[in-house]
């Protein structure tokens, strides 16, 4: 029903940027660590987004079309850029030089990723609450 | 023509459907401000709706399905989703303006009410004739 779809839109939109949310603090928790499961350093890992197509019977026409129905998390991908290099002898995991090599996080810029992501997420319950006023509205008719 | 099924009442209840349209578009927008390449939805009815209107004033009148109609009728007007694909307004390709859809968000909850408030004076009118006047 087209009520119900706008807030399957804008909780897809909820979802999205909470998953964005999950990888920052990710980032952030493993902006110092030298082990990982596959080896070496953490890699900075980042949420790709696709807009959700969904193919829907025209009640009309009968025809099938290609409707937006909000977004979805296509993958999360690593951020190939090269490791960081940090001089610290004593690190067990130096290398023969002394130097260690850090995750490809930068703190600065997974702020501005968790301040994006938390403007996009208060947008989305702007929308939702909006749908939500306009359909209650919808059951004063008559009134 | 009833009552409750004239020109006015076809007119607002196309118009609360347009809205629904619009805010689903709207949401969708929204919901898509950080997706890459994501291009916005727009609702196209207004302008289909003035033609559509401006046509009848010099409309045959049709009481036959097969007298020749010469313009489209009101009931075959739905409101189009289309993408706008005219801009890009940053760099990974997306052009959700986040200022305007909120806007257009609020524009068209308040038009979403004044429509329901039309529709329920509508109502309370068909209602005063039934009560035959005396409430």
């Amino acid at each position: 029903m087209k009520i119900f779809d706008t807030f399957k839109i804008s909780a897809s939109g909820l979802t999205a940027e909470k998953m964005r949310m999950d990888t920052v603090a990710s980032n952030i928790a493993n902006a110092t660590t030298t082990r990982t499961e596959e080896g070496g350093p953490y890699r900075r890992k980042i949420a790709v987004f696709r807009e959700n197509l969904e193919k829907e019977l025209d009640r009309i026409s009968g025809q099938s079309e290609t409707v937006s129905r909000g977004v979805k998390v296509d993958s999360i991908i690593e951020d190939p850029t090269p490791f960081r290099l940090v001089y610290d002898p004593m690190h067990p995991d130096a290398n023969e030089e002394g130097y260690v090599e850090m995750p490809n996080v930068n703190v600065l810029n997974e702020m501005v990723d968790m301040i994006a992501a938390t403007r996009a997420y208060e947008a989305n319950v702007t929308a939702l609450n909006a749908s939500k006023a306009m359909f209650l509205k919808a059951l004063e008719i008559g009134r | 023509m009833s009552t409750m099924n004239d020109r006015t009442m076809q007119l607002i209840n196309k118009a609360l459907n347009t809205a629904v349209y619009r805010n689903e578009a709207i949401s969708n927008n929204i919901a898509n401000v950080n997706t890459r390449n994501y291009k916005a939805n727009r609702v196209l009815f207004e302008e289909e709706l003035k033609n559509a209107m401006n046509g009848l004033k010099g409309n045959l009148k049709t009481t036959h399905s097969k007298h020749i109609n010469t313009c489209r009728s009101i009931e075959n007007i739905t409101p189009k989703v289309i993408k706008d694909t005219s801009t890009s307004m940053r760099l990974d390709g997306n052009n959700v303006d986040i200022d305007i859809e909120n806007a257009n968000l609020a524009a068209n909850q308040l038009l979403y009410n004044a429509l329901i408030q039309q529709a329920s004076k509508k109502i309370s009118v068909l209602r005063h004739v039934i009560s035959e006047g005396s409430r």
